[in-house]
């Protein structure tokens, strides 16, 4: 039984089990009015989750999330690759700046939010900036320490052969600290995921995170429940996206 | 003949962690224009740093470091130079490596001419076939001639090798020094060689200098009087060869021994 439960079928074939075990707990153990309004039931949640899907709720929330998450994201890493190149090759300016750095990057910045969103609104732009300065300083980060990684040796037989400034960043320190900046940019996905959630749970009107605190807002756990779901669908699909993007970037480097 | 570099009275103190090290006490040495000069000693005595001040990568703690009779200040782009670590880029093709110093805006080449001057170097240092592998699939020989490809195809008028041929094997090492021989005669080259296998020096040398152990100073100087061309797979067998190997091999044995037992 055990072996069989090993096989690559069986597998499967169990963790379906499983799930349709803990649905069938939850839908039909017995319990009084007022916990099942709490705790509501699968077959609720699917029915809530298929309204939403056909009214277009969950569309129009996830796009939102999507699309400050996207925006945030594109303009954290710009910024970050343009400013890490430029303090990684300028050293004597990051020396002096180094404390101010690590300072900001210590601060968690989801406690910046309310001051965002004073400055820029409770829309899209207060959260775009949480999520872009999230990525901004891990891309920054990761950029220097490509920079800084390379080889002097090579720096030093590109100054000889006659080779501009210009043409040692474009021809050696770009694509040396590549890798790095993709290791960093990978990372950053997933604080950009997380921290267009916290902003939406924080103060919003559209998106996951909104989707989520509203239902749960108006008691309607059945709400939050399908909302949570399309939340754990959304993390699966990033997260498998994500590694099939890794194993295509592994297969262009070299043993 | 004119002379291409001088050093005078050239002195390199090291600071690691508060010490202070005498890497070369004063060195005085002049190079002639078209001259192959080969530095042996044992390891650690500053034969590497005499290179790295000859290109400008490194200041001389005290005396001048002259290139045509002007001191040398900041890195010396008439001088091509191959380091004991070869510095090819991972991510390009040995073809694409050798490619490099062509593509820069200082000689930009054609692409055509590019081409069959890439393929030149590839031929002359024994790499086709391997046109398109990157350095990580190339075995340690393999990169050490890519390596000399990309600084032969430039063509600078003076060379700096740092022990290019210590990873060979010795059957290629001879097929190396015999290109080599013949490059820089053609192309009227001066050299600086680094090494510490003095039948490599006596082979190609027109002049060998002779360091001692640290702190590096000269020990003295031999012109090699053998005749040119050399032939570099049989020059060896030569009684005049015999004489001086053993003649040099008496200098520096002291040292050498010195610095094995301190290693």
């Amino acid at each position: 039984m055990i072996a069989w439960a090993a096989s690559p079928f069986g597998r499967i074939v169990t963790r379906v089990l499983l799930v349709l075990a803990c649905l069938a707990f939850w839908q039909f153990i017995p319990v009084s009015r007022a916990v099942r309004f709490w705790m509501s039931s699968p077959s609720l949640i699917a029915e809530q989750f298929w309204l939403w899907l056909l009214d277009g709720t969950l569309w129009f929330h996830l796009q939102a999330s999507l699309y400050v998450m996207a925006q945030g994201y594109v303009i954290g890493s710009a910024f970050g690759i343009v400013f890490g190149f430029l303090l990684g090759h300028f050293r004597r300016v990051h020396r002096v700046l180094t404390p101010f750095l690590s300072a900001v990057y210590a601060v968690p910045k989801i406690a910046l939010t309310p001051l965002f969103i004073i400055l820029l609104g409770v829309d899209n732009a207060s959260k775009i900036a949480l999520v872009g300065v999230t990525v901004f300083f891990l891309i920054l980060t990761a950029t220097i320490d490509g920079v800084r990684d390379v080889d002097h040796d090579m720096v030093q037989s590109f100054s000889l052969m006659g080779a501009t400034r210009l043409e040692i960043v474009r021809k050696l320190l770009i694509p040396a600290s590549l890798p790095w900046i993709f290791t960093g940019m990978r990372i950053a996905v997933r604080y950009a995921f997380t921290n267009t959630l916290l902003a939406e749970l924080i103060a919003s009107n559209r998106g996951l995170g909104f989707l989520i605190e509203f239902n749960s807002g108006n008691f309607n756990t059945t709400g939050s429940y399908a909302a949570i779901f399309a939340l754990v669908l959304c993390s699966v699909g990033l997260t498998e996206l994500l590694s099939r993007g890794e194993a295509r970037i592994a297969r262009w480097r070299l043993p | 003949m004119t002379e291409k570099i001088r050093l005078e009275a050239v002195t390199k103190l090291f600071n690691t962690r508060g010490t202070t090290t005498v890497a070369l006490k004063p060195v005085d040495l002049s190079v002639r224009d078209n001259e192959f000069v080969a530095l042996v000693g044992p390891s650690g005595c500053g034969k590497s740093t005499i290179l790295n001040m000859v290109a400008g990568l490194m200041p001389a703690s005290g005396g001048r470091v002259l290139y045509d009779g002007a001191p040398v200040a900041g890195a010396n782009r008439r001088v091509g130079y191959m380091t004991q670590k070869d510095t090819l880029l991972p991510w390009r093709s040995t073809a694409d490596n050798i490619r490099l110093a062509l593509e820069l805006k200082c000689r930009r080449t054609a692409k055509s001419e590019a081409d069959d001057r890439v393929a030149q170097m590839i031929d002359l240092v024994g790499l086709k076939g391997f046109e398109k592998h990157f350095p990580a699939e190339l075995s340690g020989g393999m990169r050490k001639r890519a390596a000399l490809a990309r600084t032969l195809i430039y063509e600078p008028e003076t060379l700096l090798m740092d022990e290019p041929f210590g990873a060979l094997d010795a059957q290629l090492k001879l097929v190396m020094l015999d290109q080599l021989q013949r490059l820089t005669q053609d192309r009227r080259m001066t050299v600086l060689f680094v090494t510490h296998d003095l039948a490599e020096a006596i082979t190609l040398a027109d002049r060998i200098v002779i360091f001692s152990g640290r702190p590096g100073r000269i020990r003295s100087i031999h012109d090699i009087a053998l005749p040119r061309p050399r032939d570099v797979y049989k020059a060896r067998f030569d009684p005049d060869f015999a004489h001086l190997h053993a003649t040099l091999w008496d200098e520096m044995k002291d040292d050498v021994i010195a610095a094995g037992a301190r290693a």
